[in-house]
């Protein structure tokens, strides 16, 4: 039994309000109404999401806004996962994120992290000082698409260069793509030191990882 | 701490040379407005969130505001001599446009100041949680004490104005031309370290939520005349241009 697509009405609504428990039920509600998973997403979250960021790049939303319709769908996702799994859909791209070694800024990287788990992507945060040997032993503990690190000042964005060396000197350079970001960071110093993909804020991270899985 | 205090006295001659030095091991900071938090936030073409955000946003900062410990130090200096490029405090040459900033002032204070690390830890805790949101809005609760503490020091620093004198703008290292690595030259002119912040490898600061820099004592007239230091800035987007 289909369920008619103006059924996620409910749920779009909740996730643009950034109601959290509202996401929940309604999500919930739909697959016992027999909504299938896949179109949850596509019909449920993936609208409501492209709305937020509309509403995002009109000024009329702001960051907390983002936030907020971010966690709504990462908790829709939390009981979505297992089920794609069943129905055996290719798992979402797995990424590591951290600061580079030196730095203790913590605030964009976790805001990445956040937009990230709202896109659906699952998200390994390795934390601040983040040195390089810990970011290779991330990757080859577990599947990894792509790593993202993140610096505050232009004394530590030297640290994301000689992470990616270190990538390469380790071989698994190529396993991965790698993104970066943080203030002082820009698309050019990404290519630069041969990073794969430079946003300027959490909020690009999303499109960002996705062309890079695609690239994958 | 006293301890902590003359060790940085006795390893360094140079703050001998100040004319004077304090610590203050509590500073009291302005209300908090909320415009200040939404700012950090980035409701900078909007101005405020709409009323059931600003509710949440609230909450959060109430919470957040008990975890604020700010404190500061500073230390005041004769200046020694000053090209537009440079500006020397007893033995200490510091390189920058400084010396173009600070043209009128024939005394300068070096300072520090931190809102504390319960702040930092409370802001990651909650992002540990999954609740990124109260990690963003503690974060710039720490952001906007770091700022209040510096404008909090500077009450004190202003006990050392003679008469028809005026504190010049702030200059930080990192910004307005004077790299970062200048923090190596500033810690040791001041007792940082008697208020729990100390510079690591990076040049980066201990508590994050810490701010450096100088400011100069200069004659009235001189100081009315200058700019934001944000006409210096080439980040023209930035949310917290003033
Ligand atoms: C608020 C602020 C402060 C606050 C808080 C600091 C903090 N971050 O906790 C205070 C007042 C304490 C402060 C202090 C200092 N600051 Co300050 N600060 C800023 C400011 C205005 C915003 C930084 C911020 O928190 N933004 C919000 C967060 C969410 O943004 P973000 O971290 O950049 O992350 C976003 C993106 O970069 C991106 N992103 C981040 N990581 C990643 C990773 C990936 C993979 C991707 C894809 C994207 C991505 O997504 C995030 C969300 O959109 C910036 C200027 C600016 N407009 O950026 C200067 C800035 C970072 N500060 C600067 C400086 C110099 C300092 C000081 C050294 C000054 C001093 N001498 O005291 C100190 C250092 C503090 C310390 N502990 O050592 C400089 C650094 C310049 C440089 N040369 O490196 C900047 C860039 C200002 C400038 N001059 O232009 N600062």
């Amino acid at each position: 039994m289909e369920k008619p697509i103006q059924d996620l009405s409910a749920l779009r609504h909740a996730v643009i309000e950034g109601d959290v428990p509202a996401s929940v039920t309604a999500a919930r509600t739909a697959l016992e109404e027999g909504v299938q998973p896949i179109d949850v997403i596509s019909q449920g979250i993936s609208p409501a999401m492209a709305e937020v960021g509309k509403l995002f790049e009109e000024g009329e939303y702001f960051v907390p806004e983002l936030l907020m319709a971010a966690r709504a769908t990462k908790e829709i996702f939390v009981i979505l996962r297992p089920l794609l799994a069943q129905a055996g859909s290719k798992p979402m791209a797995h990424v590591v994120l951290g600061t580079v070694q030196g730095d203790l800024h913590d605030i964009g990287k976790n805001l990445v992290a956040a937009m990230l788990e709202g896109g659906g992507f699952e998200v390994t945060d390795l934390g601040v000082d983040v040195p390089p040997e810990t970011f290779i032993a991330a990757v080859k503990k577990r599947p990894v698409q792509i790593v993202g690190l993140s610096a505050l000042l232009t004394t530590t964005m030297p640290a994301m260069k000689t992470t990616i060396e270190a990538f390469r000197a380790a071989g698994i350079r190529e396993q991965i793509k790698i993104m970066v970001g943080g203030a002082p960071v820009t698309s050019k110093y990404a290519e630069t030191i041969g990073a794969d993909g430079y946003s300027e804020t959490a909020a690009a991270s999303v499109d960002l990882a996705r062309r890079l899985v695609a690239a994958c | 701490m006293s301890e902590e205090l003359s060790s940085t006295v006795a390893q360094n001659g140079l703050i001998a040379a100040a004319l004077a030095a304090e610590i203050c091991p509590e500073l009291a900071l302005a209300p908090l407005a909320p415009a200040e938090i939404y700012r950090y936030l980035g409701y900078l073409l909007k101005g405020s969130p709409a009323p059931p955000m600003a509710e949440r946003i609230a909450q959060v900062v109430a919470e957040a505001q008990l975890c604020l410990r700010p404190r500061g130090a500073y230390a005041v200096y004769p200046v020694s001599r000053r090209t537009a490029h440079s500006l020397k405090l007893g033995d200490t040459t510091i390189s920058g446009n400084i010396g173009e900033y600070l043209k009128d002032a024939d005394r300068v204070a070096v300072f520090a100041v931190t809102a504390g690390e319960e702040i930092s830890l409370l802001s990651e805790s909650a992002a540990k949680n999954g609740d990124a949101f109260s990690a963003l809005v503690m974060d710039a609760v720490g952001s906007w004490a770091a700022e209040a503490a510096a404008d909090a020091l500077m009450l004190s620093v202003r006990r050392h104005l003679r008469d028809e004198e005026e504190l010049t703008l702030r200059y930080s290292p990192g910004y307005c031309g004077m790299e970062i690595s200048q923090q190596r030259k500033l810690f040791p002119l001041m007792q940082a370290e008697a208020v729990g912040v100390r510079l690591i490898p990076s040049m980066l600061m201990h508590p994050l939520k810490s701010i450096s820099g100088l400011v100069g004592l200069a004659p009235k007239e001189a100081v009315s005349s200058y700019h934001s230091p944000c006409d210096l800035c080439p980040r023209t987007g930035c949310s917290m241009r003033r």
